[in-house]
């Protein structure tokens, strides 16, 4: 396979467009593991201000000493080595990698998905420049004539340093989590959008990430605020796999939708079943706000990844609708949380998800009512489906009510993928894989509807190929 | 791995209350057999949901005077009703007060644990490494009664064992043991009452063994006087065919967890749980069902309904698990809960393990507070607010109510009453 000029010039202006300084004098890829020096490092490679460089060092301090989670899949959390991932890297440091090293399946995957070939290699890794930075940004002049900031993260920090400091980890605190911690220590790249009062951004924004070099973790970073009466759709992830040997990735996103502004965001993640995904993503919706999580989890080797609503302004309203496909040796460990602080909100949790093979897809959920939020309401459905006397789901939702005027459901289906259908399809003259197939993407069909055309398309091509030789 | 401090379990008075039984060696031998698993044992982590909602310390007791002075008589009044045979577990042993004719003659046997001879069966079903509560019942139980009923017999009225909790300051620690023979078919009652005032503790544990084709009942009725901390344990385990429907009456006490279940290890087993609670004042009700099934074929059915008054706090967790190799079963469980007061506060955790495909499994929640309508309906036909709220709450339960014994039920419905006129 030939490069392909284009997909060199990306990123190439980039120093000059963002004004990213040469980072000859210090490093261009941080030693294996993690410390104080490679946070002072990475941050004055950045040149960030003093206040964030504190903060990644306060929020180290807070990594190191938090525990790893005591629940979830701890067997494969544990094995998690942090002493072997490389925190940051600069793409113009990777070496020694091509394409022919992309393993087969991989490459048959962007042929079968209709992958462009420019936005192949570049999902292998082995392309594309500025590896811990986002790369695919087409700020349309559109946005910027709206005064709609759309930047990657550290040019945010640059450009819009107040903006970002008004809001930045105030939604996520790095004490939230050992993997918030951690992401508020090494971060790099993410997105940063701005909408201000009023504004509506008609197209979706859409931003690629990915991981490319050995042992390295992303930790994207995104923060995205609409104002007053804002509206705007951000888009995540693709469907093709993104490959990379042995990482971790570990994101953390926040959005803040303040009165009667509507913020959606949708993620498809399909990274490749060596990842460890541990992202933490969480909203806050003030008065009148909507704020809707589209979240579909096809790859990674274990997902934890709860997407999290704070209806903290009255009618407020919050949506996570999400898919999970859990294949041979997966473990897709998904939920939501809608906590509810103020009166007369509402949210609506519907988790779908689908283990085959030795594949395991938990629910985890949780739905709070703080005394006070009286006439709030929420409804939970999970439905899950198996394919395979080995594949695993478990659904542990977590309710706790402290008012008595809400009315709070929660629903969960677990059925296996049903001879009385594919009966019903195969006497049709279906064949049994092409009834497997119709069976899934039903399953699935809420969520689909929901995505852009071109997603949906590539989503169920893919689905295709997981259910690929599921029979027998 | 978690950084929390681990807590040696240090049981003061343990020593004691061993040494103070006069018993087979087979039963000492699994004394210190659960205190060697207790030694080694470390208070629950609050993180894990189980012990999420109450504080573990609280069901750690001194345990220098189990079971304490009789509260009036040792027995007390007779259970009223008809019955098979009753007994009384007070100041830390067992009174039987009769075992009818019928039953007697067909084998029936209800006598004192300690000298029954029920190694192999004792602990089978709750073994000490269950959790720390359930060890410390293992090494100390005191006042324990022993229900066998013979293959083949069916009884038409139930057994009736009444645990009596002992004064303020008393620890009771009573095991009940329900052996039901092959295609057998008979109802056990056990409730719990009394206790005096502020730290009466209670740490029950009751095990049901279900040979195959067998049928049981176990209702557990619990009505504690206010101010008794309790935790009460009940596990099933039900062989090929058999069959358990187990309820949970929860009323009294001040802080109580009670940790309910079966186990479905025959092909073609089943088990339906029914649970009704109401907490009123400061109450603290933490409840958790489990049903694992662990063959084929097997099938579980679950409804557990909570009713909260006041600043009552009530949690429920129930677990099903599918395990491998258990396929062509069945699973479904309900839990709803009733808020009667913007204080109240309940937490529900349905939750669903399934590691085989071929299952129907499903479950529901609500939380909600009386329907305005309902009440609207009502008091437009003239009914007093506290009258149209007691019948919600009467056609709330009476779903799951329906499904239990006629006694039972007749029982639980004075309860019912009784609690809600105490709130008007």
């Amino acid at each position: 396979m030939a490069s392909h000029p284009q997909l060199a010039d990306i990123g190439s202006d980039y120093a000059q467009r963002y004004g990213f300084r040469d980072p000859e004098q210090y490093f261009l890829k941080a030693p294996k593991g993690l410390s104080h020096e490679v946070v002072e490092m990475i941050s004055r490679l950045k040149g960030e201000p003093e206040w964030m460089r504190t903060f990644r060092h306060r929020a180290l301090d807070t990594f190191l000493a938090r525990p790893l989670p005591s629940w979830g899949n701890t067997e494969l959390l544990s094995q998690i080595d942090f002493d072997q991932i490389t925190y940051f890297v600069r793409a113009t440091e990777r070496q020694g990698e091509s394409w022919d090293d992309v393993p087969a399946d991989i490459k048959r995957t962007f042929d079968r998905l209709g992958i462009p070939e420019a936005e192949r290699k570049f999902l292998a890794g082995v392309s594309a420049q500025y590896e811990s930075e986002v790369v695919y940004h087409s700020v349309k002049e559109e946005l910027t004539r709206q005064g709609v900031i759309f930047l990657d993260m550290d040019s945010g920090l640059r450009e819009h340093e107040a903006l970002v400091r008004q809001y930045f980890a105030t939604v996520i605190p790095a004490e939230d989590n050992k993997f918030a911690a951690l992401n508020t220590a090494v971060w790099s790249g993410g997105s940063f959008v701005y909408v201000p009062p009023g504004v509506e951004v008609a197209i979706p924004l859409q931003a690629y990430f990915r991981i490319n070099a050995e042992r390295m973790g992303q930790f994207e970073r995104t923060l995205i605020v609409a104002d007053e009466g804002a509206k705007v759709h951000y888009i995540e992830g693709c469907t093709a796999p993104v490959y990379s040997t042995h990482s971790l990735h570990s994101a953390v996103v926040e959005l803040i939708a303040r009165r009667g502004a509507r913020i959606r965001y949708t993620t498809i993640q399909n990274w490749a079943t060596n990842i460890y995904n541990l992202v933490t993503k969480r909203a806050v919706a003030y008065e009148d706000a909507v704020v809707e999580w589209v979240d579909g989890n096809i790859g990674s080797r274990l997902t934890m990844k709860y997407p999290s609503i704070l209806l903290k302004g009255e009618r407020a309203h919050g949506e996570v609708l999400s898919i999970a496909f859990a294949g041979p040796g997966q473990h897709q460990d998904a939920g939501a949380k809608a906590i509810h602080l103020a009166p007369n909100t509402s949210s609506k949790i519907t988790s779908k998800s689908i283990s085959r093979d030795t594949g395991r897809a938990t629910y985890r959920g949780m739905v709070k009512v703080r005394h006070g939020a009286h006439g709030s309401r929420t409804a939970v459905q999970c439905d899950a489906l198996l394919i395979g006397e080995k594949a695993r789901t478990d659904t542990y939702p977590t309710m706790e009510i402290a008012e008595d005027d809400v009315r709070i459901e929660h629903e969960a289906r677990v059925s296996r993928l049903g001879d009385e259908q594919l009966f019903y399809l195969r006497s049709r003259g279906i064949s049994e894989d092409q009834a497997r197939l119709m069976i899934v993407n039903g399953f699935i069909e809420p969520f689909v509807k929901e995505l852009p055309m071109e997603y949906a398309v590539e989503l169920n091509r893919l689905i295709a190929l997981e259910m690929e030789g599921s029979v027998g | 791995m978690s950084a929390e401090p681990v807590f040696a379990l240090d049981v003061p008075g343990l020593e004691k209350s061993l040494e103070a039984h006069e018993e087979p060696e087979a039963l000492r031998a699994m004394r210190r057999q659960a205190r060697e698993v207790l030694a080694g044992m470390a208070l629950p982590d609050r993180a894990r949901h189980l012990w999420r909602y109450t504080d573990p310390r609280l069901f750690v007791p001194a345990l220098d005077a189990p079971g304490a002075a009789p509260a009036d008589s040792p027995a007390g009044p007779a259970p009223e009703g008809p019955r098979s045979a009753a007994v009384v577990i007070a100041d830390g042993a067992p009174h039987l007060l009769e075992l009818g004719e019928g039953a007697r003659r067909a084998g029936v046997v209800v006598a004192d644990l300690q000298a029954a001879g029920v190694e192999g069966l004792l602990g089978s079903a709750v073994p000490a490494s269950h959790g720390f509560v359930e060890a410390l019942n293992a090494a100390a139980w005191r006042g324990g009664v022993l229900v066998r009923v013979p293959a083949g017999v069916s009884l038409e009225a139930p057994v009736l064992v009444r645990v009596i909790a002992g004064r303020a300051g008393s620890v009771s620690v009573p095991r009940v043991l329900v052996v039901a023979g092959e295609g057998s078919s008979f109802e056990v009652v056990e409730s719990h009452v009394r206790g005096d005032g502020a730290s009466t503790r209670v740490l029950s544990v009751t095990e049901v063994l279900v040979a195959d084709g067998a049928r049981v009942r176990y209702g557990l009725v619990q009505r504690w006087r206010e101010g008794v901390v309790g935790h009460l344990t009940v596990r099933a385990r039900l062989a090929r065919g058999a069959a358990a429907q187990l309820s949970l009456a929860s009323f009294g006490g001040a802080v109580v967890k009670a940790d309910i279940g079966a186990r479905l290890e025959g092909e073609g087993a089943e088990v339906e749980t029914y649970g009704v609670a109401m907490g009123g004042n400061r109450q603290h009700l933490d409840h958790h069902t489990e049903h694992l099934h662990a063959a084929p074929h097997t099938r579980s059915n679950l409804d557990f309904k909570v009713a909260l008054t006041q600043a009552a706090r009530s949690a429920y967790t129930g677990m099903i698990r599918i395990a491998e190799g258990a396929g062509a079963s069945e699973a479904y469980q309900e839990n709803r809960n009733l808020l009667l007061s913007e204080h109240a506060r309940a937490e529900s955790i349905p939750e669903l393990e399934i590691l085989t495909d071929d299952v129907r499994c499903s479950h529901g929640a609500t939380v909600a507070p009386l329907d305005p309508e309902q009440l609207f309906y009502l008091l437009s036909r003239g009914l007093p607010p506290g009258q149209a709220q007691r019948l919600i709450v009467y056609g709330f339960l009476d779903q799951t109510l329906q499904r239990l014994p006629e006694t039972t039920r007749q029982r639980i419905e004075a309860l019912v009453a009784e609690r809600l006129h105490e709130e008007h």
